[in-house]
């Protein structure tokens, strides 16, 4: 067997001599069992060439794997590492700008953040006591009268009994009561009103028996940083207060008013401006939100012309203005001690 | 261009060419794993299947009359997603559904064939890791290295070729019986 095994083996490579070859193959035309050991050699022969061949090509791709997985990690090395530090450098700056930027900026907004919140809450205590007050002071007035629907000021305007008041107080009025401390509880009729320039004209119904008014009402403008004051009713009993002219011109630069100093409130609308003589110089019509100390008065020039509409001139008692001043004190005590009996707190229902 | 390529690529290959085979395996290794790695399957998997498919090719690319009639990545697809799809039913996971972008002509023949060089050269690794030393190294040395008798005698230290050539002798029927009776068994 060991010859026959020799004999395929030197077959397929080729090492037979012609004749062997020829009585070779004779044989594996006759005899089957030979024939079938010698293809079974030459297919286990064939198989482990084929079998090193594979090993070998697999070899070279294993190679060429692992030389994709070496470039790969190179280029990621690349990647991570030198190829973009330029963009990292901007990327880090740009992080670190708004980081300290951010610190800063919130930093700042903190502060203004504090600070709009203690101003708030000063105004929220300022609120409450007021609101305390209002509370006290509607007990109080339950007791002696309605409250009204709205509230204002009013002062005389001749002994004749008319008043003169913020239109924008009366105007959606059913009826009209005004109060002071030394005429009581007063009905009165609305005989003018210019809503134009927030003026109107109440008429007291019924006699006062007065002399002529102590004030005049001054014809020409006051003067900027005049010392001016006020008397009106934001509460149920009659507030002073005072400033000066601040500008010479009003709410967005309208010409017919003053910008004043004075501390007001809702309630002092148609309080009298009065200058340091006691002189009626304006009369007080609002106030500007979101602005400290900006209160408005109308010019009593304007309240002037205003007065000479023909509507006026047909009243049956005539409207006299009082030209002279007969107050004759500088002291603001006694021209208040006056002057308090000629302003009205404007009740409307 | 990629016609020429593959056109050279080829007649590389078919000179047995190392460099022209790695040139292969790194031009298409990209679009398998994508094809494996997004049909459940890992990179190892897709570097398996793949080294699967580029040696079917480069096999097929030593038979004497063998013709190109697809673009190898054609080829190396089709033979790719075949191979995938067998080995997902095998994990039970039949949901691998994968659409066919791209085939050729006897495409199924083509992957039976393909199992069954696997097949037997599986058979062939373990008839040898069982027949072990020193029988393995002369077999080897005898038949792929085709060293002659005298010289495997002297490397292991027979006495004279006669005795290397018997020992050879006895290594080859010790093969054959283990070789034939598993494939036997396999089939």
């Amino acid at each position: 067997m060991s010859s026959e095994n020799e004999m395929f083996d030197k077959y397929l490579k080729d090492q037979l001599s012609a004749d062997e070859v020829a009585s070779f193959e004779e044989r594996l035309k006759t005899d089957a069992a030979f024939r079938q050991r010698a293809e079974e050699h030459q297919i286990l022969v064939k198989e482990l060439k084929s079998f090193h061949e594979r090993n070998r090509v697999r070899d070279v791709l294993n190679e060429a794997h692992q030389s994709i997985e070496k470039t790969r990690t190179l280029t990621v090395e690349n990647t991570s590492g030198w190829r973009f530090w330029p963009m990292a450098a901007v990327a880090a700056s740009v992080a670190m700008i708004s980081i300290v930027g951010t610190v800063f900026y919130t930093r700042s907004l903190e502060s203004k953040q504090t600070a709009y919140y203690k101003e708030l809450r000063r105004n929220v205590d300022q609120i409450q006591q007021s609101q305390k007050l209002i509370m006290k002071d509607l007990e109080k007035a339950k007791k002696s009268a309605l409250p009204g629907k709205y509230a204002g000021t009013g002062f005389l305007l001749s002994s004749a009994g008319y008043v003169a008041t913020s239109y924008h107080v009366i105007k959606e009025a059913d009826s009209i009561i005004i109060e002071n401390e030394k005429f009581g509880r007063l009905r009165t009729t609305i005989v003018y009103g210019d809503p134009l320039n927030d003026i109107s004209i109440l008429k007291i119904e019924g006699e006062l028996n007065l002399r002529s008014l102590p004030f005049a009402i001054a014809e020409s403008e006051a003067n900027l940083a005049e010392d001016v004051y006020t008397l009106g009713f934001p509460r149920n009993d009659v507030v002073f207060g005072e400033g000066s002219i601040s500008a010479l011109s009003g709410f967005r630069e309208n010409p017919n008013a003053y910008q004043v100093s004075v501390p007001v409130n809702p309630g002092n609308s148609g309080g009298p401006l009065l200058n340091s003589k006691g002189d009626l110089i304006g009369m007080i019509s609002g106030i500007q939100t979101q602005t400290a100390g900006a209160a408005f008065a109308i010019k009593s020039s304007v309240l002037l012309s205003s007065l000479a509409d023909p509507a006026l001139d047909s009243l049956t008692i005539p409207l006299i203005l009082p030209k002279q001043n007969s107050l004759k004190t500088p002291s603001r005590v006694q021209q208040v001690k006056q002057w308090q009996d000629y302003v009205f707190m404007v009740r409307v229902y | 261009m990629a016609h020429n390529f593959d056109e050279l690529i080829l007649t590389e290959i078919r000179k047995k060419d190392e460099r022209a085979l790695r040139e292969l395996y790194r031009t298409h290794y990209p679009m398998v794993v994508h094809l494996i790695c997004s049909n459940s399957g890992t990179e190892q998997e897709a570097k398996d299947i793949y080294q699967e498919a580029v040696i079917a090719f480069y096999e097929k690319a030593q038979l004497p009359h063998f013709t190109l009639t697809c673009k190898i990545k054609t080829y190396i697809y089709a033979v790719c997603r075949r191979l995938w799809l067998k080995r997902l039913w095998e994990k039970k996971k039949v949901n691998g559904n994968i659409p066919e972008a791209e085939t050729f002509s006897g495409i199924d023949d083509e992957v039976s064939e393909i199992e069954e060089k696997e097949n037997r050269f599986n058979k062939m690794g373990a008839a040898l890791h069982a027949l072990g030393e020193p029988c393995r190294s002369i077999i080897e040395d005898y038949y792929i290295r085709d060293l002659s008798m005298e010289n495997i005698s002297e490397k292991f230290g027979y006495t004279n070729a006669e005795n290397a050539k018997n020992q050879k002798y006895k290594c080859l029927q010790r093969l054959k019986k283990l070789f034939f009776n598993n494939q036997q068994k396999g089939i």
